[in-house]
């Protein structure tokens, strides 16, 4: 089968590319670095099916980061039959940089001019025709957004692909011209693939031809004492890459036709910036925008209207809330108006999940079978179930707002203004892209940190990436923010949320601190990232994205949870001897036994053994989360029946709320007597612990050995203990807020002393 | 035991060993189960196991 790979610069389009050519459905995001591996999908639209390759963003063929390695090997050994070079037409000449090298490979290319909608909105224009006559290859415009010219592409990639093409250089008259002639003779000889485009990177001294051509190093190395130009010395590369840029900028700045002659004009998303990553503006309009976001998915008060004005509620309107009318109208108001995000959930939850799974659940009581088959079912299975389902509209709002954020290209300028902030701590601003992308999954999020450089860097990022707040941990934080507001009727679901998600980022910064000033000590690596403009978000895309997320979650719904719902049935049933228990005598089952030897370990975490015979049931939860993190509610659902019977719980004095996990974790509130400081510890542990399996062996496979993976189990496990410890003892005991302090200041003096010193003695040696 | 409460009993031990086998397969297939649904664009990069060049 034929072959064609998609090459191009970061956030040119390739991805949206390969989904209209292939109909696939990749994550797109407007910003650089978001394919950090090849991709393949198939286009059956020309004569002959055809492999379609999407190759990570790259600027250029000399390899700096793992995802540029992927695509220059993929080009130079899988030998694709043509490189589709897609270039962001709204910035061509920097584009052409590495045009110019894929160039100098033998294999057919084919130049994809992408965003030409954008240009001609802009007034300008680009001479296509003039354009593949100074390049010598094809060159098709397509908007791959709007899927326009594909067809005539694939036409002309297929056509192209039967001549076979040899490498040409833009390098021919410039001054390395004599060397790179010699250097490509010398390796024509032993049959060399591609000798032209090695003999450039050899010429440019790039590490991997120098180590694969040792032979024909020394004959750069001779050139080199001969030569000096004026400007580089002997910096070939630096050399090479200013003659590319001439060569562009002299040759191909006639095909473009600006309507703005002034060079820098200012664009909108350039005023846009002037604002959005202002010096000191910059992070506050950012946390403002998270809150939003917060508050358009949790608040059960939109705006405050409710408290501002003093809204009566349904009852005091004499509204009958049993009724079919009554209830659809509590889904969106009741004292207050809801936001968005809470109306979806309640119409979710009261309407669609109570009645089909309580259709499901009678038929089952009813059936006649054994108490045990009807608990296992109905308390196990079913109950579990609803709780992780019932989460399942707020984690598609959330997500719904940060693709918003993401394709309309404000997640690349957070980026940009946090690298100010980052930098002192010893992490670029490119380090956050992965981070943000751990608000949706881990498990992407750390092979996203591929884009990163630096190894040390790397690993601190690996590391801090489970304290953002995961689509899976979601579930804990809102069904425990949601339990407090409902149980001890005390702050706001939203703000809760908020500041949870705050913790988990400051307790990040923190840790990387720390880190980079320890054991992962070493330079920040500078940050350069290109701005993508603003643009509208695509409703495709948000919807790919809510599809993905929707898709995963209930697949996870009904394969992981339901089979962890049954083992914590079955243990919760069953005792050492394999006798049968009654709810009542959960206490004696084989998993309180063994969690309550483990429980005096999370003591000073406020879930230890200050909650007396059931607190327990905690402890079960956070190890269950250790499989998936929806395990910890479903846990919670699961045990929560039995918990009422043996603690003659007077469930109809709590305030039920529309989502049943939020119960499940009022009725662990009542049996085990847990506070408020207790619960957010709870979830800061979940926060901060040990991710999933899954994200476990990510990092294992990303980290660089077994040394740096062990290293980063101990961290979580000790940074978890750490986080949960200061949450509880600071909200059981505020005065302990100074020792914290005290400690956290204690620490950063010894090891500012330990560096100053170690560096002290460096200098010496070196006089020495 | 009625036969329903047998089948009851079969289906979650198959739900349970079959979630296992599921996870054991996908670990020595080198795939993950993350939550991006394996359709994002770092599946390929999902691997439990990478190849040690690759790595390198």
């Amino acid at each position: 089968m034929m072959r064609f790979a998609l090459a191009g610069n970061p956030n040119s389009g390739k991805t949206t590319l390969f989904n209209g050519l292939t109909g696939s459905t990749a994550h797109v995001g407007n910003w650089p670095g978001v394919t950090v591996d090849k991709r393949d999908g198939l286009y059956k639209k020309c004569a002959e099916p055809i492999s379609i390759i999407d190759l990570p963003g790259i600027y250029s063929l000399s390899p700096y980061t793992p995802e540029e390695v992927i695509a220059r090997n993929y080009i130079l050994d899988e030998k694709p039959d043509c490189v589709i070079n897609i270039i962001d037409a709204t910035n061509l000449e920097r584009n052409l940089y590495l045009t110019t090298q894929i160039m100098e490979i033998d294999v057919p290319v084919v130049i994809a001019l992408n965003m030409m909608d954008a240009v001609v909105k802009q007034g300008d224009a680009i001479d296509e025709k003039a354009l593949e006559k100074k390049l010598g290859v094809p060159v098709v415009a397509i908007s791959a957004l709007k899927g326009e010219g594909l067809a005539e592409l694939m036409e002309r990639a297929y056509s192209t692909s039967k001549t076979p093409r040899l490498g040409k250089t833009v390098l021919e008259h410039g001054a390395l011209a004599h060397l790179i002639t010699d250097v490509k003779i010398a390796l024509d000889g032993p049959g060399v693939e591609n000798p032209l485009f090695h003999a450039v990177k050899l010429a440019e001294e790039d590490e991997l031809e120098v180590n694969a051509h040792k032979d024909t190093v020394k004959m750069v190395e001779e050139f080199k004492k001969t030569f000096k130009d004026d400007t580089f010395g002997d910096d070939f590369e630096a050399l090479i890459a200013d003659a590319r840029y001439k060569y562009i900028s002299d040759n191909f700045s006639s095909v473009i036709t600006k309507k703005n002659k002034e060079k820098f004009a200012s664009t909108k998303s350039d005023k846009a910036d002037k604002v959005l990553t202002h010096k000191i503006w910059g992070i506050p309009i950012f946390l403002v925008v998270l809150f939003a976001i917060f508050h358009l998915t949790f608040s059960e008060d939109f705006l405050y209207l409710g408290k501002i004005f003093g809204l009566p509620s349904l009852d005091d309107l004499g509204i009958d809330t049993e009724a079919f009318g009554g209830q659809l109208l509590a889904c969106f108001y009741d004292g207050a108006v809801f936001s968005p995000g809470v109306i979806i959930n309640n119409l979710w939850n009261n309407i669609i999940v109570e009645y089909a799974f309580g259709w499901l659940v009678n038929i089952i009581a009813e059936s006649g079978m054994s108490v045990w088959a009807v608990g296992l079912l109905n308390d196990g299975i079913i109950e579990g179930l609803k709780a992780v389902l019932s989460f399942l509209p707020p984690i598609l709002v959330l997500f719904l707002f940060f693709s918003i954020l993401e394709d309309s290209g404000y997640m690349a300028r957070i980026a940009f203004i946090l690298d100010r902030m980052f930098r002192k701590f010893g992490l670029s601003g490119r380090a956050f892209l992965p981070m943000i992308m751990g608000f949706g999954c881990s498990v992407p999020a750390m092979i996203n940190t591929r884009t990163l450089a630096d190894d040390k860097e790397r690993a601190a990022t690996i590391r801090v990436i489970p304290f953002f707040s995961c689509g899976a941990k979601l579930p804990i934080l809102t069904a425990v923010a949601g339990a407090i507001v409902a149980f001890f009727g005390v702050g706001n679901a939203d703000l809760i949320t908020y500041g949870m998600y705050l913790l988990g980022i400051v307790s990040a910064i923190l840790a990387v601190l720390f880190m980079r000033n320890t054991s992962l000590k070493g330079e920040t690596p500078p940050f350069i990232m290109e701005l993508p403009a603003y643009h509208a978000p695509q409703f495709k895309n948000l919807m790919i994205h809510l599809w993905d997320k929707t898709k995963h979650f209930v697949k996870k719904a009904f394969t992981i949870i339901v089979a962890s719902t049954i083992v914590i049935w079955v243990l919760s049933h069953f005792s050492f001897s394999w006798g049968f228990l009654e709810d009542e005598e959960i206490n004696q089952s084989i998993l309180a036994q063994i969690s309550m030897l483990v429980q005096p370990i999370f003591t000073p975490l406020g879930f230890g053994s200050q909650l007396g015979e059931f607190g327990w049931v905690f402890v079960v939860a956070a190890i269950s989360g250790l499989i998936a993190k929806e395990n910890v509610i479903a846990t919670f659902a699961t045990l929560a029946a039995c918990l009422a019977a043996v603690a003659s719980l007077d469930i109809s004095t709590l305030d039920i709320t529309a989502e049943e996990g939020i119960d499940a974790v009022q009725a662990m509130i009542m049996a085990t007597g847990i506070g408020i400081p207790g619960l957010i510890a709870f979830i800061a542990f979940n926060m901060t612990t040990i991710p999933c399996f899954a994200a476990v062996g990510t990092a294992k496979a990303e980290l660089m050995n077994n040394k740096s993976y062990r290293g980063t189990l101990l961290f979580w496990i000790i940074s978890s203990f750490i986080v949960a410890a200061a949450v509880y003892t600071i909200g059981s005991w505020w005065w302990t807020l100074f020792i914290w302090a005290a400690a956290v200041i204690l620490t950063a003096w010894c090891v500012i002393s330990y560096n100053k010193k170690a560096k002290e003695k460096l200098d010496n040696q070196k006089l020495g | 035991m009625k036969p329903v409460e047998i089948i009851i009993i079969v289906a979650a031990a198959a739900v349970v060993i079959g979630v296992i086998v599921a996870a054991i397969i996908r670990k020595k297939k080198g795939i993950s189960s993350c939550d991006c649904g394996c359709d994002c664009a770092h599946c390929k990069g999902c691997g439990i196991k990478k190849p040690e060049e690759e790595k390198k």
